[in-house]
């Protein structure tokens, strides 16, 4: 009986895994003009993506995006995604790019067809202002009991020191973790950090130290994706004409924006 | 303490507004879910009591297979395994496609536990009763809709109603695919949304809604038993 269950399971495995060849011949561009929408999968992330008071999704990235998909003449859906399962997300067609600064990790690239990297970004150390002094080098942090975002870069640099890290569902869990102290310190986005903690945030008592590596944003298409090199098309006509440059200023990001050519 | 409540006083109102809108879609789900698997479940239950074999088989597989595995894995393959296996997106783009796919998980998850809850409550009723029905001449769908139906219906309320809040609670699995309900919208306020970042009373207070919601269930399905007390 076992025998013939696993006999069927094989042969239905196999036939759904020639299916799948067989579909993944068609271009990927011309999917997405077929259908006439492109479908940024996004998490809330300001100040790359996030909601103005209308409810519209606004930010460095979703204004870049939004003129993408106008350069290619179809229109723009931003779905918000569970940011574990992007990849999931990405090659179960439920979105058609990653487009939520995010870091250009081995994985990322090795998963996605990327574009070039247009943006600066660190992983910084978060820990109570109180203690702030007491951890300013990478050597003082042997002790700590760090809380990161699972499958972030934060992790992985920590992984990579030998550090003693729990993975949280989110950077935002991770700052929780801190100030519940739960976690001695974190490690976030600079740029997440800049805008949540210390004075006039819900994370006054909250500070950053180090820096512990840089790192760059870019954004993910489907492997094998033309429409990864049209974007870096896109990129590059956009900074040498001054828009891109204009959206980063709005949303004061200029600093950590690359140059593209 | 004081900057606390003063601080939350501020967010409320806007908190407030996004979890409600994340409890609509909670109890959309919630209603789709049981509009489904109520009847589905019964179905399901005839299939594992079918005097046919390979139904029968089949049908017992399937639940076990339903029951033996988490909802919340049961939730990713019916949203990604369409587009990724069989190289096409059937759910579609945006919130609805998510909920479509997140329905269609919890009404065959539920279903089949409705089903054993439904076998349990017609097999637990006196072969007599049968046997007195074919003696009288009734039919055997007249003796299930006349003699056995209603007498099911009053044994399987208290485990159906235990079922029935635990779904309540159960649909905040939905937000491993994204689905944008209550716990969602309570989270969102810790990475940011419309202006408060950082915020973690929100995720804790959608604990009321649940609380609140199936107080209310508690009360109407004690009430469902006691209207059917005639039978005894």
């Amino acid at each position: 009986m076992m025998k013939k269950i696993l006999a069927m399971l094989m042969a239905m495995m196999m036939i759904l895994s020639l299916t799948a060849a067989t579909a993944e011949s068609a271009s990927d561009k011309q999917y997405v003009l077929d259908k006439g929408v492109l479908v940024v999968g996004i998490t809330d992330f300001a100040p790359m993506d996030y909601k103005d008071e209308n409810g519209e999704w606004i930010g460095f990235d979703a204004d870049v995006a939004r003129a993408f998909a106008a350069e290619l003449g179809v229109n723009v859906e931003f779905v918000e995604i569970d940011w574990d399962n992007k990849i999931l997300e990405l090659d179960g067609q439920t979105v058609d790019c990653i487009w939520n600064g995010m870091t250009l990790t081995d994985a990322v690239l090795a998963a996605m067809e990327c574009s070039n990297p247009y943006m600066n970004n660190a992983q910084v150390v978060i820990v109570p202002a109180d203690k702030a002094d007491q951890y300013q080098t990478v050597e003082s942090l042997a002790e700590l009991s760090f809380a990161a975002e699972a499958g972030s870069a934060g992790e992985a640099v920590l992984n990579d020191l030998g550090l003693n890290v729990t993975p949280v569902t989110a950077q935002a869990d991770a700052l929780m973790e801190v100030a519940a102290g739960t976690s001695d310190a974190a490690v976030i986005d600079s740029l997440m950090a800049a805008a949540m903690i210390g004075e006039g945030t819900n994370y006054a008592q909250l500070t950053y130290t180090i820096g512990l590596n840089s790192e760059e944003y870019g954004v993910g298409f489907r492997k094998g994706s033309e429409l990864a090199a049209d974007l870096n098309a896109f990129l590059v006509k956009a900074y040498a004409d001054g828009s891109l440059i204009t959206i980063a200023e709005t949303y004061d990001v200029q600093v950590a924006l690359i140059e593209q050519k | 303490m004081q900057e606390l409540f003063q601080q939350i006083s501020q967010q409320m109102p806007i908190v407030f507004k996004a979890l409600n809108e994340g409890f609509a879609q909670t109890l959309r789900l919630f209603f789709v879910t049981l509009a489904g698997a109520l009847p589905l479940g019964l179905i399901i239950s005839f299939g594992s009591m079918s005097k046919f074999g390979p139904i029968k088989w089949l049908t017992r597989m399937f639940v076990g297979l339903i029951r033996g595995t988490p909802l919340m894995i049961q939730l990713l393959i019916f949203f990604y395994f369409p587009g990724l296996v069989l190289g096409k997106n059937i759910w579609g783009s945006g919130e609805t496609g998510r909920f479509t796919a997140a329905a269609i998980s919890f009404i065959i998850n539920y279903a089949a536990y409705f089903s054993e809850i439904y076998r349990g409550g017609i097999q637990g009723i006196p072969v007599g009763q049968e046997e007195a029905g074919l003696v009288l001449g009734m039919k055997p769908g007249q003796i299930f809709f006349k003699v056995k139906l209603l007498q099911m219906i009053k044994r399987i309320v208290p485990p159906i109603s235990n079922e029935i809040i635990t779904l309540v609670k159960d649909t905040s699995l939905a937000r491993i695919i994204a689905l944008q309900e209550i716990i969602w919208a309570g989270q969102a306020f810790m990475k940011g949304r419309s202006g408060i970042s950082g915020a973690i009373w929100p995720l804790f207070f959608t604990g009321i809604y649940y609380l609140v919601w199936n107080g209310v269930l508690s009360w109407l399905l004690g009430r469902l038993e006691k209207k059917l007390d005639y039978f005894r």
